[in-house]
C-alpha cells in the first residue's frame, strides 16, 4: 500500500499508468474487432480509450516547461555527443507537448477551427525526432561500452587469437592469386568477428539493464509515430501491443528508479 | 520555475491547479452570464470547466487506497480525539473516492445502469461529513493551543522571587519581556491551523449547495473553490504551512 501511495504521488507515474490502460484499450479493441465482438462493446472500449487519451492530454498541460528545464540541464553535460542528443531530444519533446496542448484545446472546444489532423501530424513528427535522437544516444552509449569492454578483454584476445594466420596482405586486400577455397575461407574469420561483436553486444546489454530497457522502450515506441505518419504502417493491433509493452517498461522505471537511464 | 516544477510533479499539486482552474471558470461564467457579446467565451469556459472536472475524476482513480493507507497511519496517534477525527476523515474520504470512481465509470460509459443522482448525493454527503470532522479537528487544535497559551500566561502571573543581597531582582527566565515572544510563538504556530480552517470553511459551501442545504449563487461557489484551491497550492509550495496532527 505504501508503494502505491509513493508511486501515485508522482504525476508522471499516473500518466504512465493511464498510457498503459490506453494502449491496452487499443489492443483490446483490435482483438475484439478481429474476434467479431458486438459494436456496443467496441464503442465502449473506443470511448474509454478516447477518455484516457484526453485525460492524459490534460495531465500533460505544462509538460513543455518540464522538457525545456531538462534541456537546460542537459546543455551542461561533459560528453559532446550525449549533450547534443539529449538536449535536442528534450527540445523536440517540448515542441511535441506544445502541439499536444494545442490538440487538447482543439478537442475541448477552445479552438473549434483547429485543423486537428495537421497538428496531430506535427506532434507525431516531433515525437519521432525525439525517439530517433534517443535511439542515437542509446547506440552511442552501447558503442562506448563495447569499446571499453573489448579494450579490457583485448589483451587476453591477442594471446589466444594471435596464432591465427591471416590470409590478407598487409594492405588488407586478398592476394591476386587467391583461390575460391581461400575466398570462402575468408568468410569464416568475418563471421567469427561478427559473432564476437554480437556476443560483446549481448554482454554489454546484460550488464546495463537501464540502457537495455531504454533501448527496448524506444524501439517499441518508434512504431507508433511511424504508423501514424504513414511511414511504416503496422496496424492498430501492433501499435497497441508496442504501446502497451513500452508503457509497462516505463512503469518499471518508475517503480524501480535504478532502472531509469541517467542522465 | 523550480517551485512550479516541484508543484506539478506531485499528483496532488496538479490536481489543485486544475481545481483552481475549474472553479475560476465557474466564477468567470457567473460574472459574464448576462454579457451576450461574450457567448463564445462563456462556451469555452464551460468546456474548460467540464474538461477539468472529468480529468480530475480520472486522476482520482486509486485515491481510495491512499485514504485507507492514511487512515492506517492515523490509527496510531497518541491523542484519542485526533486519532478518532483523522481516522474517520480518511475512511469517509475513501468512501467519497469510491463514489467518485463510480461516477467516472458512468461518465465514460463503462457503467450504464447506475443512478447517477444517488451516487452524486452520496459523494457530496461523504465530502460534507469529512469537512465537518476536519473543522472539529481544527477547533480541537485551537482549544489545545489556547489552553497552552493560558497556562503560560498563568505561569507569568506568579510573584517574582525575592530580591538578592545587592537589592537587585534575581534573574528570572519568565520575566515580562519574554511574554510577547510566547504570544508570538503561539501566533506563528496558529497559521497552519488558521489556513486549514479557512480552507475547510470555503470548501464547506460546495457540498452544502450540492445537497440543497444552503444554496449560494454559482459565482460565490466558484470563488470559494478558487480560494480553497489557492490555499491548498500554498500549503504544497510551503510545506511548513501544512497542518500536521
Amino acid at each position: 500500500m505504501d508503494s502505491w501511495v509513493r508511486f501515485s504521488g508522482q504525476s508522471q507515474a499516473k500518466d504512465r499508468l493511464f498510457r498503459t490502460a490506453q494502449y491496452a484499450c487499443t489492443l483490446l479493441g483490435y482483438t475484439l474487432a478481429k474476434g467479431g465482438a458486438g459494436t456496443e462493446l467496441l464503442s465502449k472500449v473506443k470511448q474509454l480509450e478516447g477518455h484516457l487519451s484526453l485525460g492524459r492530454k490534460l495531465l500533460r498541460l505544462g509538460n513543455s516547461a518540464d522538457a525545456l528545464e531538462a534541456a537546460k540541464r542537459a546543455v551542461h553535460l561533459s560528453d559532446g555527443v550525449l549533450r547534443l542528443c539529449i538536449t535536442v531530444a528534450h527540445l523536440n519533446r517540448a515542441m511535441y507537448f506544445a502541439c499536444d496542448n494545442i490538440l487538447w484545446a482543439g478537442r475541448t472546444g477552445l479552438l473549434p477551427k483547429l485543423d486537428q489532423d495537421k497538428w496531430s501530424q506535427r506532434s507525431f513528427r516531433y515525437y519521432l525526432f525525439a525517439l530517433i535522437l534517443s535511439l542515437t544516444r542509446d547506440a552511442y552509449e552501447i558503442s562506448l561500452l563495447m569499446e571499453r569492454e573489448s579494450r579490457a578483454g583485448g589483451g587476453a584476445g591477442k594471446i589466444s587469437g594471435g596464432s591465427l594466420s591471416s590470409p590478407f596482405q598487409e594492405n588488407g586486400e586478398l592476394p591476386p592469386n587467391a583461390s575460391t577455397a581461400e575466398r570462402t575461407g575468408l568468410l569464416r574469420p568475418l563471421s567469427a568477428h561478427l559473432h564476437r561483436r554480437l556476443l560483446l553486444l549481448v554482454a554489454v546489454l546484460r550488464a546495463n539493464p537501464p540502457l537495455t530497457l531504454d533501448l527496448l522502450k524506444n524501439l517499441l515506441d518508434i512504431f507508433i509515430p511511424l504508423d501514424r505518419l504513414g511511414l511504416y504502417r503496422t496496424g492498430p493491433g501492433f501499435v497497441g501491443a508496442c504501446g502497451l509493452s513500452s508503457s509497462i517498461l516505463g512503469l518499471l522505471t518508475m517503480v524501480y528508479p535504478w532502472l531509469k537511464l541517467k542522465p | 520555475m523550480d517551485s512550479y516544477m516541484k508543484l506539478v510533479n506531485q499528483s496532488q499539486g496538479r490536481d489543485r491547479v486544475f481545481r483552481a482552474t475549474q472553479y475560476a471558470c465557474a466564477f468567470l461564467r457567473h460574472l459574464l452570464r448576462n454579457n451576450a457579446a461574450r457567448r463564445e467565451l462563456l462556451k469555452n469556459l464551460r468546456n474548460v470547466e467540464a474538461s477539468m472536472s472529468s480529468g480530475r475524476k480520472l486522476f482520482r482513480l486509486g485515491n481510495t487506497v491512499n485514504s485507507i493507507s492514511a487512515a492506517k497511519q492515523t490509527m496510531h496517534l497518541s491523542d484519542p480525539i485526533l486519532q478518532m477525527c483523522l481516522t474517520s476523515i480518511h475512511l469517509i474520504r475513501a468512501v467519497y473516492f469510491i463514489c467518485d470512481n463510480i461516477l467516472w465509470a458512468q461518465s465514460v460509459g463503462v457503467l450504464h445502469s447506475i443512478d447517477k443522482e444517488r451516487w452524486s448525493r452520496t459523494a457530496s454527503r461523504c465530502y460534507l461529513v469529512s469537512l465537518v470532522l476536519s473543522l472539529v479537528q481544527d477547533m480541537y487544535a485551537i482549544s489545545q493551543i489556547t489552553s497552552w497559551a493560558g497556562q503560560k500566561m498563568e505561569h507569568q502571573r506568579k510573584p517574582l522571587p525575592p530580591k538578592g543581597k545587592a537589592g537587585e531582582a534575581v534573574c528570572c527566565p519568565l520575566s515580562r519581556n519574554v511574554l510577547p515572544s510566547h504570544l508570538h510563538e503561539g501566533l506563528k504556530s496558529n497559521i497552519p491551523i488558521i489556513l486549514d480552517v479557512l480552507k475547510n470553511i470555503c470548501d464547506l459551501f460546495i457540498p452544502l449547495d450540492r445537497l440543497g442545504i444552503y444554496k449560494i449563487n454559482p459565482g460565490m461557489l466558484g470563488l470559494c473553490g478558487v480560494l480553497s484551491s489557492f490555499m491548498g497550492i500554498f500549503t504544497l509550495l510551503q510545506p511548513k504551512l501544512k497542518m500536521k496532527p
